[in-house]
């Protein structure tokens, strides 16, 4: 199932195009929507190490996204600290939040844990509000410093942190430890009669999910220079999740190419005008409806077949 | 004598106003292999649900293992010390490969989790339940008695004392029912395991079993060897009180 090699030289290739990309085609633009693209790759695969693998659909990823966005916002400009710190600070924080919506919602069946989740982050956007002395509100936190000055320069750092992202999380997925959460998909009492402490499981591949959620979300505020509670909205998530959909659910580095196909299609579909969200949703659905595992990591698989067979 | 592996007192569950299980007591020692007799609804599943911890019994029940108040645990410590099942219906890992599947078993059971022991145990107990060469094999196209061999066998990687199976046969055609049995007698001869069985084929479970518990509606109605089982009046009374009860078989057959 596992080809090293051709595996391997896909992911350097895809890296080096990515890398150069930026070379061939120079302009702040093009810049810009890599590195957008690069970060919802980051929220991409992180979605699907918890929700692909253990197939418990989290709607409310944004929670971890607005968590990680507003603890950078806090420590950076409210208390000057170094914009380096708000990536492990976003991460403990996202992972608190994990721990605090995860505890009562993963032992529920059924839906319950998507609701719980969407609402989460739903309360999170209003209480960003509510609280707007604080949080500045509907404006949000302003004048965050960039973390690397050159454009190009925080964009390479955002793709590394895309790789070692998805390299590690495919390594655990990969893992008896992927082995298990994959079998909670399966079936969960059949786990439990196997010895699996289902309830651990599921929450420890949250608190992972929402720590790499929550640097994607550090990372964008540093880009943006400003948190608003338009990041906590549900059409981040379920974009995330579209995203998962159209890369390939529960294979980790689907989703970073849905990630960026999806990005890059919308920025192609800007000249469209009004008529962009029709074109970029009938494709969506045709996408989902006659690719049911996704595009690009059957893809991939055939791809892989092919070169693998001349090798 | 040794110690009994098990010993249940003062069982009970209602489920509203059902008494499901009623004043259940019973003990299981070491090497046995006990069968748990009675017609449909007479609770045999509910029992396994309490053993196992995936139902909590009424107030007042006792159940030790390995001389442990097991009571109150939550189903995978239960398993953890040694308890394995299996389902009525079969529920493997769905989307996962055979192999997987046994794997999986024996994760659960902590130890040693070096994937290559773990795979070599794996790959021989599916060559013992007679599935080897169907390791890559997605699970869902299994045959329904593929599946219940897979579904002993990843029972068996936890490398449990008690092995509890439910309705193992059904299902299943006359020649896979002679295997499974074969593979039963074989694991607990090889592996001194403890094995206990509900069953609703009589003629293959009398053979296989060396005690009966016989229940109807929750309660036990009778314990003893096959032979006496069959004779007892009281179970011969709840199987359609016939005078035979091994003549009640094809209507629980079908």
């Amino acid at each position: 199932m596992f080809n090293k090699p051709v595996d391997l030289t896909g992911a350097a290739a895809f890296i080096a195009f990515m890398a150069v990309l930026p070379l061939i085609f120079p302009g702040n633009y093009l810049i810009g929507v890599l590195t957008v693209s690069v970060i919802y790759g980051i929220w991409a695969v992180s979605w699907d190490f918890m929700s692909g693998l253990t197939g418990r659909e989290n709607f409310g990823h944004s929670l971890f996204i607005g968590v990680g966005a507003y603890t950078a916002g806090f420590l950076n400009t409210v208390l000057g600290i170094n914009g380096w710190w708000s990536l492990p600070a976003a991460m403990v924080m996202a992972v608190l939040f994990a721990l605090l919506m995860g505890l009562p919602t993963l032992r529920l069946k059924g839906p319950y844990f998507a609701l719980a989740m969407l609402s989460g982050a739903v309360i999170m956007q209003r209480l960003m509000l509510i609280f707007w002395e604080q949080t500045g509100g509907e404006e949000g936190i302003n004048g965050l410093t960039p973390l690397i000055q050159s454009q190009l320069g925080f964009y390479y750092f955002a793709l590394g942190v895309l790789v070692a992202t998805t390299a590690l999380l495919m390594w655990l997925a990969r893992s008896n430890w992927g082995l298990i959460l994959r079998a909670i998909r399966g079936d969960e009492a059949t786990c439990q009669a196997a010895g699996i402490n289902v309830t651990y499981y599921k929450i420890a591949s949250l608190m992972i999910s929402a720590a790499f959620a929550g640097a994607g979300g550090a990372m964008y505020a540093h880009y943006q220079l400003q948190v608003s509670p338009q990041l906590f909205a549900v059409v981040t998530s379920i974009t995330i999740i579209t995203m998962v959909y159209v890369g390939g659910m529960a294979t980790i580095y689907g989703p970073v190419g849905g990630a960026i196909m999806l990005v890059l299609l919308t920025e192609l579909l800007r000249n469209f005008g009004e008529w962009r969200l029709m074109i970029y949703s009938c494709t969506l659905i045709l996408i989902l409806f006659f690719l049911p595992n996704g595009l690009i990591a059957p893809t991939w698989r055939r791809l892989r077949a092919t070169l693998g067979a001349k090798e | 004598m040794s110690a009994p592996l098990m010993e249940v007192g003062n069982l009970n569950k209602h489920f509203g106003g059902l008494h499901a299980v009623k004043n259940v007591s019973f003990s299981i020692a070491r090497g046995e292999i006990v069968g748990i007799l009675g017609p449909n609804g007479a609770g045999k599943t509910t029992l396994y649900n309490l053993l196992t911890g995936f139902i909590p019994p009424d107030a007042g029940a006792r159940i030790t293992f390995q001389g442990r108040d097991i009571l109150g645990l939550a189903p995978h410590r239960i398993a953890g010390l040694g308890i394995s099942r299996t389902f009525q219906l079969c529920r493997p890992f769905v989307g996962l490969s055979v192999l997987e599947n046994v794997l999986v078993g024996a994760l659960g059971a902590g130890g040693a989790q070096d994937r290559h022991g773990l795979d070599a145990r794996a790959r021989e107990l599916l060559q013992r339940v007679g599935l080897a060469g169907k390791e890559k094999v997605p699970v869902e196209v299994l045959s329904y008695g593929d599946q219940r061999r897979l579904e002993i066998a990843r029972a068996l990687a936890a490398r449990p004392a008690l092995l509890l199976l439910d309705e193992p046969f059904a299902g299943l055609g006359s020649g896979e029912i002679d295997d499974l049995s074969r593979l039963i007698r074989q694991v607990h001869a090889d592996e001194g395991l403890t094995v206990m069985l509900i069953e609703h084929k009589l003629r293959e479970f009398m053979r296989l079993v060396g005690r009966v518990i016989a229940l109807d509606f929750g309660e036990v109605i009778a314990e003893g060897t096959p032979e006496d089982i069959v004779r007892h009046p009281a179970v011969i009374e709840a199987y359609i009180g016939r005078d035979n009860a091994l003549d009640a078989e094809p209507s629980h057959a079908a």
